[in-house]
């Protein structure tokens, strides 16, 4: 037994003092590590579930025929988009080459419908007189019905010009498209105006017979175009019905059985007689089925095949028809844009048609649905839609395509700033700027980013629209802007929030570069900018590759920004317009878990969809930091 | 420089005790006229009231026990001090070519491009061999590529570094052996053609088969370059140099033939430094 070395301290169940402190702090990290993985396998298994649960979803989706239905869904979407071109060019052209013609006949719409209103009892009264002269003249008491009339109609005349007089060109003539002339005409034309025929004035016949005759072969063209698709989309109605009634039924079916014993439950233990027995009644009234006799309900669909082919054949015909009909000149650049886009869709269109028909006429209810079609469905699929009455789905590419969008206008801002920064800060600035700049670019990172948020709605919204709206700047892809909250805002908050992780990463990385090097660049002649750009930043091009990376990472993972800013849009944006889509709405990996995971039941796809987007999020983060970990082990040098 | 080319007939500076034996003006390359310079805006000089004369075309080789600036004096023959923003000549003048380097119209850029400098520490850049020759003359604006190459292989021809590396131009300087690095780094410095070449303690990092290889080397270019080297080691300033200058606690303490002042100084001190017994 040692005597002199003993060691000192109490001893509880074998641990010593110095034994405890250790497992305290190994402990600690113990901890995290063990949370991390509950964390990453809860995510892993509930991403996971959603692949069988969606694949028994997508089966439902074909066996009831809504797959069919969705055809002509998805062919009416492409062919609406051009249609609402035709329109939005038709109406552009008309108020810019009739821009008067239309005024004259808007404002007196306007004008004629609030004098309408403000004395409709005047002009009740009005009527019934006229109504008696007539009557009295049969009758042969002309002269006071007539008396009373004039005193009415003179009653009138004195109204009228009273609400003449205090019409307000503005209000009227909202877009301001009349002169004070053309606007005073419009006055003096309406004072002959009578509510009780409501005819318009010559001059606003004319107007209007003018603008009409101008605009008559474009109007012609539209129309077609327009109609083009009504057969189509009276199938389509009857397609989503038809299916619909199928699936309802269906998922009805599924609960046939503990509905029918709940029912029968709830007879047993009935209070009254009449209870019990309605009770029973329902539960007999519910048969049990082993098998939904899908082949059986999908015969409803037996005539569609040929209706559809009829219907999308002449639609092709009418479409072709319409935009060969439309006009060639016009009268800004505007409208030639907008029906050279139709003029270039027009035909992608015909062909699209031509191979969904192909599509939907190989389609089979009962072809087997392989799991590859599942899972590529929901990282390839084009649309998240919940909530549906139709069918709902779960497709990543809008979110992805919005983050990644958002991303990449956020790194494309940050990138130069804050490379631009850090160079200055450790190569160019004295030490008084040093001491301030970077405290304060750092300090960029502590603005929690919901205020960030409000900042974009409140403030750079506006001031990207005022600016959007400035005409000389009209050239600009995608001003003027029609949406205050989109991809551009969004992409320029992250830009904010990115700076302060990608400058501070970077400055490490440049001031990891040894001084010799710059030392020997200077001593060369070089001079500090020559200094900077060829020896410091390709040296510490690694670092500065991996801090970029990690702003990516940084970017991609935000949420609260992109929820308040981004527009929250589900929907592919638009990538036709070429750069203008950058002022677009979208929604983000990120912005659709926070919003709807609220919301969801536990277990359902849609919960569980929810989740496999969070998996595919932080494996992006998780393949980003491994990444700049890799840059900076593998490139970086040792000096 | 109009000015020393001219005045031949002007005697050598009188003779003093730390400089009994000076150059004729004519030959002087540098002119270091009674310089101070210091770190800390002027508060302490680390070099005072030095004075003497740089020849063209010799190895003059500055020695000292650590801490005497004699490093210092080089960096700012170059003007490198600038980089350390307190720092300052408090006094004096350093003229080369008859130019005083601390004029205000004086570019330093200009000044680097004429006074070439090889450090202590063998610094190529992270690049290939080719890439860090043609650097100083790539960032002049020279682009054209036979005009580079046979820069480029010239300067390593000088430097006794082509026959090593001509089949591998393009690997990476940083694969290089520590010799062979400095002695690209002198490639680089000359491929500039400047007329000074500053050496600081060229060898200090090398073995002595580097060194000496090194040592031959300079002794090729002092017919082309005017050399200054800073030395620690006083075999190799009696090997290397024509003249030698020896400082302690920033100040010249004697300058004379390196024969004369490793045989027979003219100041104690010199001598006892010289014979190992301080320093």
């Amino acid at each position: 037994m040692a005597t002199h070395f003993k060691r000192k301290g109490k001893r509880l169940l074998g641990v010593g003092r110095q034994d405890a402190i250790r497992y305290f702090f190994g402990g600690n990290a113990m901890v995290s590590i063990l949370v991390l993985g509950a964390i990453c396998g809860f995510l892993l298994r509930e991403a996971v579930l959603f692949f069988p649960q969606h694949q028994r979803d997508l089966e439902v989706f074909r066996l009831t025929g809504q797959e069919y239905a969705n055809f002509a869904i998805t062919e009416m979407d492409e062919y609406t988009e051009v249609k609402s071109l035709a329109n939005q060019a038709f109406y552009q052209e008309m108020n810019e080459a009739y821009g008067i013609q239309r005024g004259l006949v808007d404002s007196f719409g306007a004008l004629s419908g609030n004098i309408y209103d403000a004395g409709e009892d005047l002009i009740e009264e009005l009527e019934d007189a006229r109504d008696e002269v007539e009557d009295a003249e049969a009758e042969g008491e002309k002269t006071l019905a007539q008396a009373e009339l004039d005193a009415i109609q003179a009653k009138w005349d004195i109204f009228l010009r009273a609400e003449l007089e205090k019409a307000d060109r503005k209000t009227i003539d909202s877009f301001g498209r009349l002169g004070e002339a053309e606007w005073q005409q419009l006055l003096k034309a309406m004072v002959e105006w009578d509510p009780v025929e409501d005819e318009p004035p010559a001059l606003v016949a004319a107007a209007k017979a003018e603008s009409d005759e101008g605009m008559a072969t474009f109007d012609t063209a539209r129309t077609t175009i327009a109609a083009a698709g009504s057969e189509l989309a009276r199938l389509r109605g009857e397609l989503i019905k038809v299916t619909t009634a199928i699936k309802d039924e269906a998922v009805a079916d599924k609960s046939a059985a503990s509905r029918k014993k709940a029912y029968l439950d709830g007879s047993l233990v009935a209070e009254t007689e009449e209870e019990r027995v309605e009770l029973r009644r329902k539960s007999d009234e519910i048969t049990v089925r082993e098998e939904f006799p899908y082949a059986e309900r999908i015969k409803v669909l037996e005539g569609s095949r040929e209706k559809h082919k009829t219907a999308v054949e002449a639609m092709k015909v009418d479409l072709k028809a319409g935009v060969a009909a439309l006009p060639t000149e016009f009268s800004s650049p505007e409208v030639t844009e907008l029906v050279s886009r139709i003029r270039d869709k027009a035909p992608v269109l015909t062909v699209y048609l031509g191979e969904s028909l192909m599509e939907s006429a190989d389609w089979r209810y009962d072809e087997p649905l392989s799991w590859v079609y599942s899972v590529s469905s929901f990282f390839f699929g084009k649309d998240w839609v919940t909530n549906s009455s139709f069918h709902d789905f779960y497709g990543l590419l809008p979110l992805f395509t919005g983050s990644l969008l958002i991303s990449v206008i956020a790194l494309l801002v940050a990138i130069p700033f804050s490379l631009g920064a850090a160079i200055y800060v450790n190569r160019l600035a004295g030490p008084a700027e040093q001491t301030f700049i970077k405290p304060v670019i750092e300090l960029i990172g502590a603005i929690p980013s919901v205020v960030l948020g409000f900042f974009g709605i409140i403030v750079l919204g506006e001031a990207l629209r005022e600016v959007s709206q400035v005409p000389w700047l009209s050239w600009v892809p995608g001003f003027p802007m029609q949406e205050r909250l989109n991809i551009l805002n969004a992409g320029l908050l992250l830009a904010l929030m990115a700076v302060p992780t990608i400058f501070t990463l970077c400055e490490d990385a440049i001031n990891n570069v040894p001084a010799s090097f710059s030392e020997a660049s200077l001593a060369l002649g070089g001079s500090k900018f020559q200094t900077v750009m060829k020896v410091v930043v390709p040296t510490a091009i690694s670092g500065i590759l991996a801090a970029i990376l990690l702003g990516f990472g940084r970017v991609i993972g935000e949420t609260m920004v992109v929820l308040l800013v981004a527009g929250n849009q589900i929907a592919i944006p638009d990538f036709s317009l070429g750069a203008g889509v950058i002022t677009q709405p979208a929604h983000t990996m990120t912005g659709i878990i926070a919003q709807e995971m609220g919301e969801v039941t536990k277990d359902t796809i849609h919960y569980r969809a929810l989740f496999s987007v969070g998996l595919v999020l932080f494996t992006i983060s998780l393949l980003i930091n491994i990444s700049a970990r890799r840059i900076i082990r593998r490139f970086g040098f040792s000096a | 420089m109009s000015n020393s080319m001219n005045d031949t007939t002007r005697t050598a500076t009188a003779p003093v005790p730390n400089n009994p034996n000076p150059i004729a003006k004519q030959d002087a390359m540098i002119e270091i006229d009674d310089v101070s310079f210091s770190y800390d805006h002027g508060q302490t000089n680390v070099l005072r009231n030095i004075s003497f004369d740089i020849p063209a075309g010799k190895v003059t080789a500055l020695i000292g026990p650590s801490g005497c600036g004699k490093s210092t004096l080089l960096r700012c023959l170059n003007r490198m001090n600038d980089l350390v923003d307190t720092s300052k000549v408090t006094n004096g003048q350093i003229r080369i070519m008859g130019q005083d380097i601390n004029a205000s119209d004086v570019d330093p850029i200009e000044l680097r491009k004429q006074v070439g400098m090889v450090f202590q520490k063998y610094n190529p850049f992270p690049k290939s061999i080719y890439d860090n020759v043609a650097y100083g003359l790539r960032i002049q604006g020279i682009k054209n590529k036979p005009k580079l190459d046979e820069a480029v292989e010239r300067s390593l021809r000088r430097a006794a570094l082509w026959g090593e590396v001509k089949d591998r131009l393009g690997s990476s300087a940083l694969g290089l052996s520590g010799g062979q690095q400095q002695r690209l780094c002198i490639a680089r410095t000359i491929a500039v053609s400047p007329r000074i070449v500053l050496m600081d303690e060229p060898c200090s990092a090398l073995d002595p088969i580097a060194t000496a290889r090194i040592e031959e080397l300079i002794a090729e270019l002092r017919e082309e370059f005017t050399i200054v080297i800073v030395t620690h080691n006083m075999q190799q300033a009696t090997r290397v140099s024509d003249r030698t200058a020896f400082f302690y606690i920033g100040e010249l303490i004697e300058y004379d033939s390196t024969a004369k002042i490793f045989s027979n100084p003219s100041v104690k001190q010199t001598e006892e430094y010289i014979t190992g017994r301080f320093g």
